[in-house]
């Protein structure tokens, strides 16, 4: 709508010819823009879904770009010389393990609210390099976080 | 006291409506008496907030911790500076911090625009206290900071998460606040004008510095915001895409694009709509962006709760800003008509027109992509994010294309550009340009992305660097100065032009710094002590692993060597520290060693304490310094463009030209000064152990650190590895035996001279070095104080002794303009 009314501006009563050529090319541009960009968003988008979502139906979601959201269940186990991480993801009710080779982040931890970027394999999730979100330790939702964690 | 801090509130929520009340009677009915009743309210809420203020940082202070808030994000062995900033450490607070901060912008702002803008004023006034009511409203019944324990009252606090205890978690937030409040104020007044419909362009004179302060101030939190990921939170990079990093930057795209095409309007008349459109937008993405983070309603590292009551108000008030604005526009269209059409693509304001829409776009995808799991969630019934490469990709072209138009734009003419002239204007520029990309093609680097970035970059220069050469030679022939005279005096002619290459040349190095984030090197690697790793032109060998306390927190500190091309650079300590109580939140504390060309940034990623074996992460940072470097340069910019008319008028007036040049080029070397000893190593590592005995402490006061780099800090403060090992030294001879003149004697034959020590021995020759900076300081003082007293006399002089020369002058200036509208 703004578009429109930006064009406007240069207008006498009646539109000149002037106006109708920009017009119709910030048309044009806009347009396309928007095309490339929904085109574009397609290969990089990710389903992003809590834990108890994708192990209902885990062939389901097998292969796909994840992102998952649940709670990190017990200590993650890691081996310091591989920063081989292993542990597991719960959010109501169910579990999913998955793996991690990097570094991780301060708040990353037990009971940690955490999104994991990655794909699922039979054995678990595997979460891609900086692949790990930990919640931030946030000075503004101190009330959002689960009793279990205080 | 928390009853009275949540009676206050209620009374300043009446207070705001009644200033609400009171403006619209007054400026319905032009009534003077009214439109003073509607300002006095709104100091007299100004005044409330403030004391809600005290109220609030005083229960900090005593430690209140019947208060849920002052419980939630402090407690008792908190530093007094850590319970001081805690007021806007969650929601609640910082729901009044804003408050409060409208409250005072909006003061300022009545007060400043009082008579000039008389009509306004009654609904600017109204404006603003709407949008206070909102947020009184949050805080009454959904976000009161004075909210009590109903049942018992804690013997202490729950503190604050050690990773947000650092200074730059302190100034960020207030900065983005600054920023995001800030945009009330135009607003306010692009609403009073339609409403008004005083469309001429009084009212965005009136807003301009606003918007350009606010802007300043959005800057700098998006700055901070960086480097505090940067140095604090280990991962290497500074932008991550995150919705509440994103929710600071639509603002700041929708902010840029008015302070460009503002110009246009006040140049040509043209664009009003656009301008009071940008207006409208940028404060809405300000409500938006707090929505977006605060609401939930997308998911983000740093919120991940939802608060559907929240969404659904902050909803409703979006709704109404948008509606009445935008109403209010098609309502006064007649009155926005432009006054001229765009005459050609090759002008200036097309150039604007072209910097806008590219701004807009970027708002708008930004806007798209962290929506868009929202969007899919609402279209598709399956909720779709995605990630910083997506971003990256988009952004990328879109920020190039940027620059490329910052290169353009000054170069072209208003109305039209003769093709003639645009060869003439375009060579030199483009020659740096291409020099910069051959030679940087040469060393090897890729045209896309980097290699054109780095192009541009130069081309960019080129244009700022050749408007600065012709616009002061066309003052020194004018005026006959010298160039470095010329070059201030176009400040002070044209402040906003050229104060705006100044930006522009911090945005260049920003993007030089962008552009080196495709040079990083990454290595992980898990060492043994002794064992070394290469990285660059570096080797960075572990030597041991310590553990250390200090009383507060446990350090397991790695300590390692470096050395660049085989030259040896000193230590560097990433550690892992474990704060008391908090043993379960550990923090990174990443060891970087800066540099002009890049930083070598080290993560103790893992370790075991038993076989001293550490795994660490070692990335080198090209070029990132420029970055904050670029973010100075354009603050710097921007306070010269808001720096009064006045201030620059010494540059033109009439004062041998010498006098001037020394006196800037001295007044820069002071300023510059400090900035000399940059290449210190800072180690947070470093224990300061105390000394045993009055001789050691004394010692280290009189003693400076050789390391060269730090700028002779005292042993005793200095921060760095050599000090450290100086300090070791001074405690080995003073349990030795040796006497205070011993140490001394035996630190002047080592280094040869008395440079060891932070004051020369009190002894006959040395009696010189000590009066030296004091004589200097006195004749500095005199220098200035004349020079002062020269430029004061002769600018109130000239017109009166000497009207010949005051025509003649006035002869001059005229032609300079002529010239430098030429340039235009």
């Amino acid at each position: 709508m703004v578009w429109v009314l930006i064009v406007n501006t240069s207008t006498r009563p009646a539109m000149s010819k002037k106006t109708v050529r920009v017009s119709l090319s910030a048309m044009v541009i806009l347009s396309a823009l928007t095309f490339l960009m929904y085109t574009s968003i397609s290969e990089g988008a990710e389903y992003y879904k809590y834990v108890d979502e994708v192990m209902a139906e885990p062939e389901k979601w097998e292969g796909k770009r994840l992102r998952v959201h649940g709670y990190v269940l017990g200590d993650p186990l890691v081996n310091p010389r591989t920063l081989e991480y292993r542990f597991t993801v719960q959010a109501n009710g169910k579990t999913v393990n998955a793996t991690y080779r990097g570094v991780v982040p301060d708040t990353f931890k037990k009971d940690a609210e955490v999104v994991l970027k990655g794909t699922l394999t039979p054995d678990g999730i595997v979460v891609e390099p900086d692949g790990i979100m930990a919640k931030c330790p946030s000075r503004y939702e101190a009330d959002a976080l689960p009793a279990a964690v205080r | 006291m928390a009853t009275l801090g949540t009676t206050l509130i209620l009374v300043a929520f009446v207070v705001a409506a009644a200033a609400f009340a009171v403006g619209v009677a007054g400026g319905r009915r032009r009534s003077a008496s009214l439109i003073a009743g509607a300002v006095g309210l709104s100091h007299v809420l100004t005044g409330l907030m403030l004391i809600l203020t005290a109220i609030i940082v005083y229960s900090f202070v005593v430690g209140d911790y019947s208060i849920k808030y002052v419980n939630s994000y402090s407690d008792s062995s908190m530093p007094l500076f850590f319970k001081l900033t805690s007021y806007w450490g969650g929601l609640d607070g910082s729901l009044m911090f804003w408050v409060t901060l409208l409250a005072i912008f909006a003061s300022v702002a009545i007060q400043i625009n009082r008579e000039r803008h008389r009509l306004l004023i009654p609904w600017v006034v109204a404006v603003i206290s709407v949008t206070q009511m909102f947020f009184l409203f949050l805080m009454v019944i959904h976000n009161n900071p004075f909210e009590t324990h109903l049942l018992s009252t804690p013997a202490d606090g729950r503190g604050l998460n050690p990773l947000l205890q650092n200074f730059y978690m302190i100034i960020h937030p207030p900065m983005l606040y600054l920023g995001f409040v800030g945009m009330t104020i135009p607003f306010a007044f692009g609403l009073a004008a339609l409403i008004t419909g005083q469309l001429d362009d009084s009212w965005l004179r009136a807003v301009r510095r606003w918007t350009m302060t606010s802007w300043l101030f959005l800057s700098l939190g998006l700055a901070l915001g960086g480097l505090w990921a940067y140095e604090e939170l280990g991962w290497g990079g500074y932008w991550g895409w995150d919705p509440v990093e994103n929710a600071g930057l639509l603002p700041w795209f929708t902010a840029t694009a008015f302070l460009h095409s503002v110009m246009v309007q006040e140049r040509r008349g043209m664009l009003k709509v656009w301008n009071i459109s940008l207006v409208i937008m940028t404060f809405f993405l300000t409500i938006f962006g707090t929505f977006m983070t605060r609401s939930g309603i997308v998911q983000s590292v740093h919120a991940f709760g939802e608060d559907r009551e929240l969404a659904w108000m902050f909803t409703i008030f979006m709704i109404v800003i948008l509606t009445v604005s935008f109403g209010l526009v098609i309502w006064r269209m007649p009155l926005l008509r432009a006054r001229n059409e765009l005459d050609s693509w090759a002008s200036r304001e097309a150039a604007f027109l072209a910097n806008n829409w590219i701004l807009l776009f970027s708002a708008f995808f930004v806007l798209f992509a962290t929506m868009f799991p929202t969007i899919s969630e609402a279209l598709r019934g399956e909720r779709l994010t995605v990630g910083p490469p997506f971003f990256d990709k988009w952004m990328l072209p879109i920020g190039l294309t940027l620059l490329l138009l910052a290169g353009i734009g000054p170069l072209l003419a208003w109305r039209k550009t003769a093709m003639s002239s645009m060869g003439h204007q375009l060579m030199w520029p483009v020659l740096s340009g291409l020099t910069v990309l051959g030679i940087v093609m040469a060393l090897g680097v890729n045209f896309w992305a980097a290699g054109l970035c780095f192009g541009l970059c130069g081309f960019v220069f080129g244009t700022i660097m050749q408007e600065f050469w012709r616009g002061s030679g066309v003052r020194q022939r004018a005026t006959g100065t010298d160039r470095f005279t010329a070059v201030i005096g176009l400040f002070a002619r044209s402040r906003r032009r050229y104060a705006g290459y100044i930006v522009h040349l911090g945005i260049v190095l920003i993007f030089f710094g962008f552009a080196g984030n495709g040079f990083k090197l990454e290595e992980q690697i898990n060492l043994e002590p002794g064992q070394q790793v290469a990285i660059g032109d570096y080797v960075v060998t572990y030597d041991a692993l310590k553990v250390t306390d200090d009383g507060q927190k446990q350090m397991i500190t790695g300590h390692t060597t470096v050395t660049k091309n085989g030259k040896p650079m000193g230590g560097m300590y990433p550690a892992r520290w474990f704060f008391r109580d908090r043993e379960d939140e550990p923090t990174t504390e990443v060891a970087i060693r800066r540099g002009f060309a890049e930083d070598l940034y080290i993560v103790l990623a893992a370790y075991e304490v038993e076989t001293q074996r550490a795994t660490f992460e070692v990335t080198v940072n090209p070029l990132i310094n420029w970055l904050w470097f670029g973010f100075g340069i354009l603050s710097m910019g921007t306070i010269l463009s808001l720096l009064p008319e006045r201030s620059m008028a010494f540059a033109t007036a009439k004062v041998p030209e010498a006098a001037v040049t020394t006196g800037l080029m001295l007044l820069l070397m002071v300023g510059l000064a400090p900035h000399a000893h940059a290449q210190h190593v800072e180690n947070s590592q470093v224990v300061l152990l105390v000394p045993r005995s009055p001789v050691e402490k004394k010692l280290r006061d009189e003693i400076v650190c050789m390391c060269g780099t730090c700028g002779r800090k005292r042993v005793g403060e200095c921060t760095c590895g050599t000090a450290e090992a100086m300090r070791t030294e001074i405690s080995e001879l003073v349990a030795a035996g040796k006497s205070y003149d011993e140490v001394v004697d035996y630190y002047v034959k080592k280094y040869g001279s008395q440079e060891v020590l932070a004051a020369p021995i009190d002894k006959g020759f040395n009696r010189l070095a000590w009066f030296l900076p004091y004589a200097v300081g006195l004749v500095g003082i005199i220098v200035v104080g004349g020079v002062a007293v020269r430029w004061t006399r002769k600018t109130t002089d000239v017109p009166v002794v000497a009207p010949v020369q005051t025509a003649a002058r006035q002869e001059r200036e005229a032609r300079l303009d002529d010239e430098l509208r030429d340039l235009d």
